[in-house]
């Protein structure tokens, strides 16, 4: 088979969510010597770009994009052992997790999706996450991006007191703050001096590709 | 200074330029829906500039009106500041509703009483229902329904303890006074109809979710709104009335019913009880729905409890042409001839979707094709023109979406919310019956509680999939079991002693918890 057609094939295994398929058209890939990393950014990234695509216009909801990102995670198992070190260059890295006091993390959990599916590294901290965690995984892993969530109005505090260490540290700078979630708008994102808030995940990584000055 | 005229309440206000407009009316006590507490991220808080200027927000307005709007000077108050002198329009909600108040009473014995009155209140996070009761013969004189004062600052429990979180005691202080004041005048209006006097009332008992039962005592409830969403108490509480304000007898008590966690309450306890769940021979689900969906599983006894966060959506917000349910809701539709029609309440001329409504209408338009099994409207591309459903496919917002007649919509994005509030519950029922060991199969009975659940019919129900469709012949309705639980509770210490006990026999589990829970939640989407 062709290898863009294979390509093709894999990005609409991805988009059907079908991770049997991803599974044997990943495995096809690397049994016909098609390097791994062209793999993933030519197949399974684009067929999560279109999935995030049908996400924006309302054709796909949640349970998609989230059976849609066991398809792509699928193929990443395959693919991921079989990339050679050297190759993973600088990447845009990002901490996420959503603010203390906080259990509801559906909403991070498909930021999070759609962070790696364009390919950036996410650490994630999970939910309920103490606020000086984001700061310090932050500077520990020099982090591109802090993105926070939260679904509740009474835990939205958190995240100003997270940009307040960070001024605090006088590290505010280095880092691009990203909020989200139901009860946040741009008027709060303005009010506590986040970089940027978006309605949804497809939007938020579209936002963060706009701050890194990235097409 | 600049001065702000309503033309609705005839109020004229004065304050300094750069006010917030919602503080402003709020403060003066002009009632404007504001279920988000000036958050700006509800769009309800609605007025009509008439004269004079406004300076808006206007990035975050137009995330929330139309364009249409904009044009007709409808702002949001809460993204306005007083800038000079003006005349606006608040849209002021009907005082009085329609609060669901009878229901089952099952037999039970009450302690010998000589004389006096007492009172029964079921609190609700919206409305609060109560009864004037004769205590030595146990009769209902009297009863009366109205809102909960406490919606000033807020819809729901959530924006109300993010209020105390922001203003600290002085907000407890409010939340408890406009509660009290609520209470007050439904009393003050009872004894006023039997012509008795206030001094008269012995005895109140309150069943209510929890962080209302923690505001009406003045009880911190910062921490039943953050996990691990531990309570300031769960055990029943007795206090004397006048002290907290209660217009009554000085000796009066006020007894509330106990909690058995920071999300089922006296409100869910007397449900349980009233419904002899710990008794029964059967499997049944107890079901109350509203933002959050409480539920309680009997295993022949066992008992099981969750809460699920459903959001607004039930209630008409977030919906597109959401309405309370006033004249002109769309409360039914259905189709006749290829064509869809609708009921409204009052047959008004249609304006908008109630909540129960909302269900109805998502239920039809599942059956008739409109909507895909992943809640997806069906492509007007893809049917014939001929197709009956053709015309009543539209664009709004550059998505997909009905109309349902002149003016009112049903978007993709309203579809979508009832989405997720169904797949709260659903999974939430789902979660409880694996958890009881049983199957959905095994279920006897589905026992739909509460003001909101009695107006959803067994068919929007199952047929949206709320519950699930293997047990829409099995659902009954009880009404307000929770005022019921109060009225046991206020002519017999017994059933105290009892409800006290139940409380201790619910076990209660945390959804988000539950290994598995955020996949069941999606395939709980589905239609």
């Amino acid at each position: 088979m062709d290898k863009m057609e294979l390509f093709s094939e894999i990005s609409e295994a991805v988009k059907e969510m079908e991770d049997e398929d991803v599974e044997d058209l990943c495995e096809k890939s690397l049994e016909e010597g098609i390097d791994p990393t062209e793999t993933i950014r030519e197949g399974l990234i684009k067929g999560m770009s279109l999935v995030s695509e049908l996400y924006e216009t309302g054709e796909y909801f949640l349970p998609e994009v989230l059976t849609a990102s066991f398809a792509l995670n699928a193929g990443l198992d395959i693919l991921k052992p079989h990339i050679k070190q050297e190759e993973t260059g600088a990447q845009v890295k990002v901490v996420i997790g959503v603010v203390e006091g906080d259990t509801h993390d559906i909403g991070k959990n498909l930021v999070k999706i759609m962070c790696e599916s364009v390919g950036f590294e996410v650490y994630d901290l999970g939910r309920d996450v103490p606020l000086d965690d984001f700061v310090n995984v932050a500077k520990e892993k020099n982090c591109d991006f802090i993105c926070m969530s939260t679904l509740m109005t009474t835990t939205m505090g958190g995240m100003r007191t997270v940009i307040d260490k960070l001024k605090e540290q006088g590290i505010r700078d280095q880092f691009k703050v990203i909020i989200g979630g139901g009860p946040i708008s741009q008027k709060f994102a303005d009010e506590i001096g986040a970089d940027g808030y978006s309605v949804d995940a497809a939007a938020a990584v579209k936002k963060m590709k706009e701050l890194k000055g990235i097409a | 200074m600049p001065s702000i005229k309503d033309i609705t309440t005839k109020k004229e206000l004065q304050c300094e330029s750069g006010t917030n407009l919602l503080t402003l009316l709020l403060e003066n006590n002009v009632f404007v829906d504001n279920a988000c507490n000036g958050k700006g991220t509800c769009g309800k808080c609605r007025i009509r500039l008439v004269e004079g200027e406004l300076e808006i927000s206007e990035e975050d307005e137009a995330k929330k009106l139309t364009e249409k709007e904009r044009k007709e000077g409808i702002h949001l108050a809460c993204l306005s500041l007083v800038k000079g002198d003006c005349v606006i329009q608040t849209n002021v909600a009907s005082k009085k509703m329609n609060v669901l108040t009878d229901g089952y009473i099952p037999e039970f014995e009450k302690d010998v009483c000589e004389a006096g009155y007492g009172v029964a209140i079921d609190i609700g996070t919206t409305t609060i229902a109560m009864s004037m009761i004769s205590m030595k013969t146990g009769e209902i004189l009297s009863e009366e329904a109205g809102m909960n004062g406490q919606r000033l600052y807020g819809q729901d429990v959530l924006t109300r303890i993010t209020y105390e979180i922001e203003q600290g005691q002085e907000a407890i202080d409010k939340l408890k006074e406009a509660v009290i004041t609520s209470i007050n005048e439904g009393i003050k209006a009872m004894c006023k109809e039997l012509g008795i006097s206030t001094e008269e009332v012995m005895s109140i008992t309150v069943a209510g979710n929890c962080t209302m039962t923690h505001m009406l005592l003045g009880v911190d409830a910062r921490s039943i709104g953050m996990a691990p969403y531990k309570p300031a108490f769960l055990q029943a509480q007795t206090v004397n009335a006048k002290e907290h304000g209660i217009e009554c007898n000085k000796d009066a008590t006020l007894y509330c019913l106990a909690q058995v966690s920071g999300f089922i309450g006296g409100d869910i306890l007397a449900g349980a009880y009233v419904c002899d769940l710990l008794h029964s021979d059967k499997i049944s689900l107890f079901l109350d729905i509203g933002t959050n969906g409480e539920m309680v599983v009997s295993k022949r006894g066992e008992l099981y409890s969750c809460s699920c966060a459903a959001g607004p959506a039930l209630e008409g917000m977030n919906i597109t042409c959401g309405m309370p349910a006033l004249p002109g809701a769309v409360e039914k539709v259905w189709v006749e001839d290829g064509k869809l029609c609708t009921a409204t309440i009052a047959g008004e001329k249609p304006k908008g979707i109630c909540g129960s409504g909302i269900l109805e209408v998502v239920d039809e338009l599942i059956k008739q094709e409109f909507i895909k099994k992943s809640g997806v409207f069906v492509k007007k591309k893809k049917i014939e023109e001929s197709d009956w459903r053709y015309n009543y496919l539209v664009e709004d917002e550059g998505g997909p979406a009905l109309k349902l007649s002149e003016g009112v919509l049903v978007t993709q994005k309203d579809v979508r919310q009832v989405q997720l509030a169904k797949g709260a519950i659903l999974s939430g029922f789902l979660s409880l019956v694996k958890r009881a060991g049983i199957t959905v199969e095994d279920i006897d009975e589905v026992i739909i509680a509460g003001q909101f659940g009695s107006h959803l019919s067994a068919q929007a129900l199952a047929g949206v999939g709320i519950i699930p469709r293997e047990v829409k012949e099995k659902v009954t309705y009880v009404g307000n079991t929770s005022k019921t639980g109060a009225y046991m509770a206020l002519l017999s210490h017994k059933v105290k002693e009892e409800m006290e006990d139940l409380a201790d026999k619910i076990t209660y589990y945390e959804l988000a918890e539950i290994d598995g829970y955020e996949q069941l939640f999606m395939e709980c989407m589905r239609f």
